[in-house]
């Protein structure tokens, strides 16, 4: 696949710009493979991305690549443990300010612990891993993103999370563990962003506790709703075309680019009722992008 | 603790907390009413700001005053956005695209806003001076600007409650709150009503902006903390409860002065999402939820 | 000739010029020089770069090309051709598009984005292609760490800066003027490592520090901070702050009713943003490192030419030394040309006289300039120590708020 030779054909700009692109689907297909259809509406990417890009920066010099990737996925995991248990009790907009706040909560701590324990700030990756492993460890993780989400939405946990997005006293009474399939999804969908995260962090050198960041929750969010996020390819697509629209704008209209965004996204919004996904199913119906059984069901 | 300790807390606690129940009432009418997760609720307030700035240092208009200006102006400027994207987007869509679509328009929102303030004001800090001068009572001593702020944002947000109790329009819209298809029912026009309401919210959070320009200095990205605060206060709350916002400002802006006092300013934030982290857990839908 | 015929060849000789002329402008006129960078224009780091780097970019790219552009050595005057873009504070960002000017657009030259961290994850690419990249808004003591021959931070670093802050403060006190001081500090990467250099500065000074309280960046309100140290009988504050907080400090202290004889804050104090919008800020001190009156060459020259093509004034610290970052890259072009590796050569062996004083770097760092300490005094930034480089005497206590 083109995706994979890219590091050879592409000059490294280009490679980046896949790299950052690729992120960032990983980062929008795991977030909707539990959001999406639960329509628990989480703004926890950043807190998950950053504890792992974090945690890269702490042990990057101590352990071969590509460890760091899997702590960060265990970091995201075992912080969506902790708080899912509190924040999954939440309904709908409540969850998802509780979630926002996740990311806040975690740079202050983090920067209260490091003030007065540690006395410093902020860590330096000073051996970063060669920039073709870094876009083979982005490329592995979205591919597995994408296959997991396809994966999830077949199982009984898959048609489990759409009920419970559909009606969730009902899903109860049926029989379903809610609460198991919420939490366990949340964290397995936090793991993917620990590790998108972790594998990110070499790239920037120096990070600090400004890498949990609500924008990253933003962004991610955006692009998964802008493709459609009950598809597995409406996040694909969100992201993709974000991100190059993004760059274009960045590139071409240097004090326009907020304008330009905005007003894309205005418009596809108004015109585009079912999102950019739903364009890609009335040329080709696919399983990617068409619902999960139970909706097409009715 | 010290009684110029106590007096320091809640004093301090009060003015932060008032104009935190203001930012956040606007946020609670578009979201409890419509649905609406409005995340460029800040970047109104940071016009506003921008907006008394300008008419302060250009025309020497007291900043109180332009208070009459701006509350209209985005009003307005509420009732024609809502027109223009928001009620294309609530006319009869399934729920979960509404929220979807409805949070993506004001994503878009935001950027063009940020935008055009770059635009018009550039991104070099910009403030000014008013009422700067310390007032000694009750031991301690507080600044006039911020005790006059956060009384013009209290004596708004009441007048708002009462608006709410006592007029029709009020009950219409408490009405619907509560009964969406009852309301309608009785003949309440929804489309009207959620623009009005529209309208209300933006021009509450430009207010709570022109208030905010006399204390701090102002850039075009000031916006989004402010929309994280009102979205924590309709929070902690409850969703669609009007004194719920004003309470829950108050007590948020309590618990963050006391943490900044009694411990460090680096907990603030801390201390004010552990409240909420506690108030969810003993009542996940708010203090006074449904 | 016939009146016809000459009317032609006038016409045709006429045409024949400008045509000349307009191609000499394709063909004559040099190729350009394409320098890179990326500057925030959007998100927090936006203030900063709009104050102290951006403006002296383009300043020096309009006062090159008036010339006829950067004179490189052997081949000319080359106009100077800037590509950048808004790096909107992201770090990814800003990676990205260095990678793209070195690999795609080829530029070159380079210069740096705005801030320590930014300087931090654009550094290695630039040092891995061979660009060297003169920084004049980085500021830590992490920088060493890096090992990266081809950036150089021309700012005073934390120590130098504590060092003087310790300085003035030694000899305020011996002559009876302060005894208590305080700091206040925020907790960025900034804050927490001048605030270690404080420790050991004032300690090594025999200096009494009271009180040290942190704040978050973004914070909205210090007067618990100032209520206790006012409280505490503090009467020398010491502010490791960022613009914005160190705003909101100054005004809040006239707030709170408390005017400590010394007032002494980090950034910010030296914009004259910050002078206007204090009334004069009368008194006030803070980083330093430049003022107009300065005796190096041209000092003066580059303060008008700001003003007249922006409207507005260079500030008393970094903008000077952004400028001249780039006055060393003009004599490195004219005297070896734009072979970088020769460029690096230049600037590891050569001490250069800029409008910020000699500059001279060993191993990235820029030994030549002191930290200094600045006071706000009748509208100018006097530099008021060390006294080897004061441009006033400082004034202490300072007058009332205005």
């Amino acid at each position: 696949m083109a995706l994979v030779a890219a590091p050879e054909i592409l000059s490294p700009y280009y490679r980046s710009l896949a790299l950052a692109i690729l992120a960032d689907v990983a980062l929008a297909v795991s977030w909707a493979f539990f959001s999406g259809p639960s329509r628990y509406l989480s703004l926890a990417t950043g807190a998950f991305f950053g504890a792992g890009a974090y945690l890269t920066a702490i042990v990057e010099a101590r352990v071969p690549w590509p460890l760091p990737v899997l702590g960060g996925a265990l970091m995201g995991g075992a912080m969506a443990l902790l708080v899912g248990a509190l924040a999954l009790r939440l309904r709908g907009p409540y969850f998802a300010v509780f979630t926002f706040g996740l990311a806040e909560l975690a740079k202050h701590s983090l920067i209260w612990y490091e003030t007065g324990v540690t006395g410093t700030v902020g860590r330096l990756i000073l051996a970063p891993p060669e920039p073709w492993t870094l876009y083979y460890t982005i490329l592995c993780l979205a591919g597995l993103a994408v296959l997991t989400a396809l994966a999830l939405r077949r199982s009984r946990w898959g048609y489990a999370l759409a009920g419970i997005g559909s009606d969730e006293e009902r899903a109860e009474t049926l029989g379903i563990d809610t609460t198991r399939v919420k939490i366990g999804t949340f964290a397995l969908s936090a793991a993917f962003m620990g590790a998108v995260g972790a594998a990110m962090a070499p790239r920037w050198t120096y990070l600090d506790p400004q890498v949990f960041n609500p924008f990253v929750s933003f962004q991610t969010v955006i692009m998964a709703l802008l493709g459609g996020a009950t598809t597995v390819a409406g996040p694909i697509v969100g992201a993709v075309f974000l991100g190059l629209a993004s760059e274009i704008l960045l590139l071409k209209f240097r004090y326009l680019y907020l304008l330009g965004l905005g007003l894309t996204l205005i418009v596809v919004v108004l015109a585009l009722p079912s999102g950019l996904a739903g364009l890609l199913r009335r040329s080709s119906p696919s399983p990617l992008s068409s619902p999960p059984a139970g909706e097409r069901a009715g | 603790m010290s009684p110029t300790l106590v007096v320091d807390i809640v004093v301090g606690g009060l003015i932060t907390g008032g104009i935190y129940a203001l930012v956040a009432l606007g946020l609670n009418l578009q979201y409890g009413l419509m649905r609406v997760l409005n995340v460029a609720h800040g970047e109104f307030l940071m016009m506003g700001a921008y907006l008394t700035y300008s008419l302060h240092t250009a025309w020497g208009v007291n900043p109180l005053l332009t208070l009459l200006i701006t509350g209209p102006a985005s009003f307005g400027a509420g009732l024609v956005l809502h027109r223009l994207l928001y009620a294309r987007v609530l006319a009869g869509e399934a729920a979960e695209a509404l929220e979807s679509r409805s949070l993506l328009l004001s994503f878009g929102l935001l950027f063009v806003l940020q935008n055009a303030a770059l635009l018009l004001w550039s991104a070099d800090l910009k403030g000014y001076s008013y009422l700067a001068v310390p007032l000694h009572f009750l031991g301690s001593v507080f600044p006039a600007n911020r005790l006059v702020a956060a009384a013009v944002a209290l004596a708004v947000s009441l007048a708002f409650y009462v608006f709410l109790q006592q007029s029709f329009l009020g009950k219409a819209i408490r009405a619907l709150m509560q009964d969406p298809e009852g309301a309608q029912l009785a003949g309440i026009n929804l489309s009207r009503v959620h623009g009005l309401c529209f309208g209300i919210g933006i021009a509450m959070s430009a207010v709570t902006g022109s208030l905010i320009s006399m204390l701090f200095e102002l850039t075009p990205f000031i916006g989004l903390p402010y929309t994280v605060t009102a979205l924590v206060v309709v929070i902690l709350g409850g969703l669609g409860n009007v004194a719920g916002s004003l309470l829950g400002g108050l007590i948020l802006g309590l618990v963050e002065t006391a943490s900044v006092y009694l411990a460090a300013s680096d907990i603030r934030l801390i201390a004010s999402y552990a409240v909420l982290s506690l108030i969810l857990i003993l009542k996940p839908s708010g203090l006074f939820g449904r | 000739m016939s009146m016809k015929r000459r009317e032609f060849l006038k016409t045709t000789a006429g045409g024949a010029a400008a045509f000349t002329v307009l191609r000499g402008k394709a063909w004559g006129q040099a190729k350009p020089v394409r320098i890179g960078y990326t500057l925030s224009a959007t998100g927090p780091y936006s203030v900063g770069a709009g104050i102290t780097q951006g403006p002296n970019y383009t300043l020096w790219q309009e006062q090159a090309n008036a010339k006829g552009g950067l004179l490189v050595k052997g081949e000319g005057r080359r106009p100077i051709e800037f590509i950048s873009i808004d790096d909107r504070s992201e770090h990814e960002t800003a990676v990205r598009f260095y990678e793209k000017l070195a690999t795609d657009d080829r530029v070159d030259l380079m210069l740096p984005p705005w801030g320590t961290a930014m300087n931090f994850a654009v550094a290695p690419i630039a040092n891995k292609y061979g660009y060297p990249l003169l920084g004049p808004t980085a500021v830590s003591n992490k920088i060493k760490d890096l090992q990266l021959p081809y950036f150089y931070a021309l700012l005073q670093q934390p120590d130098q800066i504590m060092g003087a802050f310790a300085g003035i403060l030694k000899e305020l006190k011996a002559q009876g003027k302060i005894s208590k001081i305080a700091i206040a500090y925020v907790n960025d990467l900034f804050g927490i490592e001048l605030n270690a250099s404080a420790a050991t500065a004032l300690k090594e000074a025999g200096l009494d520090v009271v009180d040290v309280k942190s704040y978050p960046l973004g914070v909205k309100d210090l007067s618990p901070v100032l209520k206790g140290f006012k409280a505490a009988g503090v009467d020398a504050f010491v502010g490791l702050t960022y613009p914005p907080d160190n705003i909101l400090a100054t005004s809040q202290a006239k707030e709170v009713d408390w005017n400590p004889p010394v007032w002494l804050a980090a950034v910010g104090t030296a914009f004259p943003f910050y002078r206007d919008r204090f009334k004069g800020a009368e008194g006030v001190m803070g980083i330093a490192g430049w003022n107009p009156k300065v005796k190096s060459a041209g000092a003066k020259e580059y303060f008008d030419a700001h003003v007249k093509k922006h409207q507005k004034e260079p500030d008393r610290w970094a903008s000077a030394f952004a400028y001249a970052s780039l006055q060393i890259l003009e004599r490195c072009v004219a005297e070896v040309g734009l072979d970088r590796p020769k460029i690096k050569g230049m600037v590891d062996s050569t001490e250069f006289q800029t409008v910020a004083g000699p500059i001279r770097f060993v191993k990235g760092s820029n030994v030549s300039t002191p930290g200094m300490v600045g006071q706000w005094q009748k509208g100018e930034f006097e530099i008021v120590w060390p006294k080897s480089l004061a441009t006033g005497t400082p004034v202490v206590p300072k007058p009332a708020w205005a």
